[in-house]
This record gives C-alpha cells, sequence and structure tokens, in this order.
C-alpha cells in the first residue's frame, strides 16, 4: 500500500496521460489546462477485451469514446463491412452527443483496449455548471460534423453518377 | 458463463445478503441519514450549480448554500420554540386563575343551551369537564415541552445527515463517476441514462414539492391574516403558515396536521373572549374559537394546491395512484413515523421513476 503523502503528491500527475488524449480531440480544441482538468473529472476510463462489444447497432446513443490504447472498429454487425479501424487518440461515436438517435453501426475492440467516454450527460452538467466551457464544446463538436458533412458532400460530387 | 462462476456468484450474492439481513438493525440508522442526504443533495444541488457557475468555487458554493438553509431553519427553530414556548407558559398560567373556569362554564352553558334535553344527561358537569380539563391540558403542555427538550438523537441526526450532505454536494460528480465505476461495460450507456434521467425526475420533483410547500405557506398565512382580520386573534401567524406548507408534504395526513396548531393557538388565545366563543362561521354555522374558520381556510388553501399549484409544478410524470400513496404512507409510518410519512411518497416516486427507467431502456436499448 503506497503511504499517504505519496498518493497525495501523484494525485497532479494521475490523469496527464487523460488530459494528454483529450487535448488530441478536436472536440475539446482551445480549452484552458483548468478547463481539461475539470473534463478529466468528469470522464469515465473504461476497459474492454479482445473482442467485446462497446456499443451495439440500434441502441440509443449515449456519447462519444476516444482510444487511450488498443484498438476499436466500426463495423454493420449484419453485414460484416468495417466502416473504420481506430487506435490510439482517435475518436469515435461524437454524433450521440447532440442527438439521442440509435447507433448507425456497432463499436467492438479488436485488442485490450483502454478507452475514456465522455457522454452526453456529462456535456449536460458541464453545459449547466461551466456555460462558457459547455459552449465551446457545443462550438468544436459542430465544426467537426460540419467539417464530416463537406467531406461527405465532397464524396457524393466526386461519385461517378 | 462458466457454470462454477455462476454457483460463486450465487454463493457470494446469498452470503451477502445474509450479511446485510443480520446487519440491517444495526445500520438502519445511517442508511436513514444516507437517504436523507441524498434527498437534500437533491434539493440543493441546483442551487449550489448555479452559484459554483457565478463564483467558480465548489466548496464556498456548498458552504453558502447549506450555510444558509442551516442558519433560516436555526433561526426558525429557535423563533417557535421562544415564541410556543411563552404562549404555552401564559396558557398555563392562565388555566390556574379563576377566569379560566368561569369562561368554561360560560361555554358549557352556552353549549348546553345549544343542545336538545334528551341528550343533556350524556354530557358531564361544568365542574367535572373543567377539573378534567385542567389536569389532561396540563399533562399535554408538560408533555409538548418534554418532548422539546428531549432532542439529543435528532440532533445527532442532523448533523450527520448534514455531514453526509456537504460531502456528497461537494464532491458530487467525482462520487457519481465513482459509482458508474462499477457498472459492467454491457450496461454502462444504458446505466449512465438511467441515473441521469432519474437524478432529473428526482430533483424535478423534490424541487416541485418544496415549491407546493412553500405555496402552501404563503396561502396558510394569508388566511390566517385575513380570518385575523374579522376577529380570530391567532398568533405566531407565520410559524403555523409554515408547519401548514411542509405538513403538507405529508399526502392526506398532512393537512389535518397544518390545522392542529392553527385551532390550538385560537382556543388559548380566544378562551374568556366571549365574541370568538359565540362566533357563527359565515353568520349561520356555530364555530367556536373560530375553528370551523380555520378549518375551511386550510381545505380552501388545499384545493387551491391539488388543483393548480401541484399538477402544474409538479407535474403527472410522478403522479402517484392514491392507494401506492396510502401504502407508501404505511409503510413509512410503521418505519419511521412521521419522519417515514414525510419521505414516504418522494421515496415511492423514485422507485416509480427507477421502474419506468427501467422499462423503457429496456424497450429501446437493444441490449440483451
Amino acid at each position: 500500500m503506497k503511504p499517504l503523502w505519496e498518493n497525495y503528491f501523484n494525485k497532479k500527475n494521475a490523469d496527464s496521460p487523460v488530459i494528454h488524449a483529450l487535448q488530441s480531440v478536436p472536440v475539446f480544441n482551445e480549452l484552458t489546462p483548468k478547463q481539461f482538468k475539470e473534463i478529466s473529472r468528469l470522464i469515465h476510463k473504461r476497459n474492454y477485451k479482445k473482442g467485446e462489444i462497446i456499443f451495439k447497432k440500434g441502441s440509443l446513443g449515449e456519447g462519444m469514446y476516444l482510444i487511450l490504447s488498443g484498438s476499436v472498429v466500426i463495423k454493420d454487425p449484419e453485414s460484416g463491412i468495417v466502416f473504420a479501424s481506430l487506435t490510439n487518440d482517435n475518436f469515435f461515436g461524437e454524433m450521440a452527443l447532440l442527438d439521442e438517435e440509435p447507433r448507425s453501426a456497432q463499436a467492438e475492440a479488436t485488442s485490450p483496449s483502454h478507452l475514456i467516454g465522455f457522454f452526453r450527460t456529462d456535456l449536460m452538467s458541464l453545459i449547466s455548471r461551466f456555460p462558457e466551457m459547455g459552449n465551446k464544446i457545443l462550438l468544436n463538436l459542430s465544426q467537426v460534423l460540419t467539417e464530416r458533412l463537406r467531406e461527405a458532400n465532397k464524396l457524393l460530387m466526386e461519385k461517378p453518377q | 458463463m462458466d457454470a462454477t462462476l455462476k454457483i460463486y456468484r450465487l454463493m457470494v450474492g446469498l452470503v451477502m445478503a445474509g450479511v446485510i439481513w443480520i446487519l440491517f438493525p444495526f445500520i438502519s440508522l445511517v442508511l436513514i441519514m444516507l437517504v436523507l442526504s441524498f434527498i437534500f443533495t437533491s434539493i440543493f444541488l441546483p442551487a449550489v450549480d448555479t452559484l459554483e457557475r457565478r463564483i467558480h468555487n465548489r466548496g464556498l458554493s456548498v458552504l453558502l448554500i447549506v450555510g444558509s438553509a442551516i442558519v433560516a431553519f436555526t433561526w426558525f427553530l429557535g423563533s417557535f420554540m421562544s415564541n410556543f414556548g411563552q404562549q404555552i407558559k401564559e396558557f398555563s398560567t392562565k388555566l390556574q386563575e379563576q377566569e379560566f373556569s368561569n369562561s368554561l362554564i360560560a361555554l358549557s352553558d352556552k353549549i348546553q343551551v345549544m343542545i336538545p334535553d334528551s341528550m343533556l344527561n350524556l354530557i358531564p358537569e361544568s365542574s367535572e369537564i373543567i377539573t378534567g380539563l385542567q389536569g389532561k391540558l396540563s399533562n399535554v403542555f408538560q408533555n409538548i415541552l418534554g418532548l422539546l427538550s428531549t432532542t439529543g438523537n435528532i440532533i445527532f441526526i442532523i448533523v450527520m445527515t448534514l455531514i453526509f450532505t456537504i460531502i456528497v454536494l461537494v464532491e458530487y460528480y467525482s462520487f457519481k463517476r465513482s459509482m458508474v465505476r462499477f457498472i459492467p461495460n454491457r450496461y454502462f450507456e444504458i446505466g449512465l441514462r438511467l441515473i441521469y434521467n432519474v437524478e432529473q425526475q428526482v430533483s424535478k420533483f423534490l424541487m416541485g414539492q418544496l415549491f407546493a410547500a412553500v405555496t402552501v405557506a404563503l396561502l396558510s398565512i394569508l388566511g390566517l391574516f385575513i380570518l385575523n382580520q374579522v376577529g380570530a386573534n391567532l398568533t405566531l401567524i407565520v410559524f403555523i403558515g409554515i408547519i401548514a406548507g411542509f405538513a403538507n408534504l405529508i399526502p392526506m395526513v398532512g393537512p389535518f396536521v397544518g390545522m392542529i396548531p392553527a385551532i390550538l393557538i385560537a382556543i388559548m388565545n380566544n378562551l374568556g373572549n366571549s365574541a370568538a366563543m359565540g362566533h357563527y362561521l359565515l353568520g349561520a354555522v356555530p364555530s367556536p374559537f373560530f375553528i370551523l374558520d380555520i378549518i375551511l381556510m386550510f381545505i380552501i388553501v388545499q384545493q387551491i394546491d391539488n388543483n393548480f399549484v401541484t399538477p402544474i409544478v409538479v407535474g403527472e410524470s410522478t403522479g402517484l395512484h392514491p392507494m401506492i400513496v396510502m401504502i407508501a404512507l404505511l409503510i413509512g409510518g410503521i418505519l419511521m413515523g412521521p419522519l417515514g410519512m414525510l419521505f414516504a411518497v418522494p421515496a415511492a416516486g423514485i422507485i416509480k421513476v427507477v421502474i419506468q427507467e427501467i422499462s423503457f431502456a429496456s424497450q429501446n436499448s437493444h441490449l440483451i
């Protein structure tokens, strides 16, 4: 067992890998170190075994995940088509932060994975307690989604008729 | 899952249930404190979050909000006890005076005039009533004073509940995160959703109840003030109003509890006042000491609350069937007495919300 003083002084750096990972996510762009610390107090660290399902297609979406380590595939469980293979510092499921629609695909860990979950309920409490930070995240989120929309439009335009 | 593991888990579960069953009588007080602190946390949380948004310091926000509530409650209890104590003291002195006996004889004569001769022999003589009443009323007031002084256990519960509430409020979000850590991955998202929705519903329900209590308190004060304008001679109307407001949180029983202090004070203040003793409600129904006026006023306040305030602020979402309310009140009363009755309905409301959310989740989540 660690002595109390060791725990206490280690506490400061305990969340630094999480904060570091959060800084790489566009949804949290332009937040101050204090705001990152606040988010790190809200987020949920989850561990998944290889082959474990993170969320199922059709289940109600609650929020986004960020991969701290490991790998995850986003796929259609019926056809087996893989939409994306994701690794460290990649994030997915961010659309569920805004709406309560069922998930459009399934997320599955392809190796033992450590993920960070940031959910709509956390975003709600941030908006209610720190409106300035909540607004920044919402703005960033809308920018991410706009970019996705633009890319989708581009793909549609490029697709031969 | 491996069959051995299943049996192992079942055995561990059974052992834990047995241990809880054995320990329950010893830990029930702690559980009561935790439930109370959960309810207070739900009440204070919106105010703490709002203040934190302004002063950017959660600890200070909690201290300011809980501190203000403690000061307000202590002021109320202190002022009420000293004023009510004074009132009882004055009344006890009055009981020993000859004037009181004369008033009661006058009242008895008045009642005898109203009652048919055939029923007169059922009523004891005035002197018997006076002797009986002097003895019994003195005992009642002595008991009330005794009850007020034996508050040691209650103070311990209040202090511990406050400490729990402050800790939970300061560490609310970290505490919640630690709790949800134990939810298995498979149920994690749905668990979060369930907790959030229950939290919202409970907060809405409790705030609604609080708002309804404040409304009933204000309306009761207004009603008592109007009664005073027509000569009811009621004192401590602010305290009576506040007691009526909070007693109103106990459905069915509460409104009657709220009337009692008002009626007691009306009797205490108007003994010997012939105008009050011979008062008629609306000039038609005999209402000695304005008792019927007070009851009517509380019924009107009750109706306003039941038909306008509660449906709007509490809403239908947490509305419980009257039968469930009665069963919850009985269980609460048996387990914890009046305090149990006060918290029985919110607890039943919470259980209803949890069941609703679990049912919604199982229908919409494709989990299993």
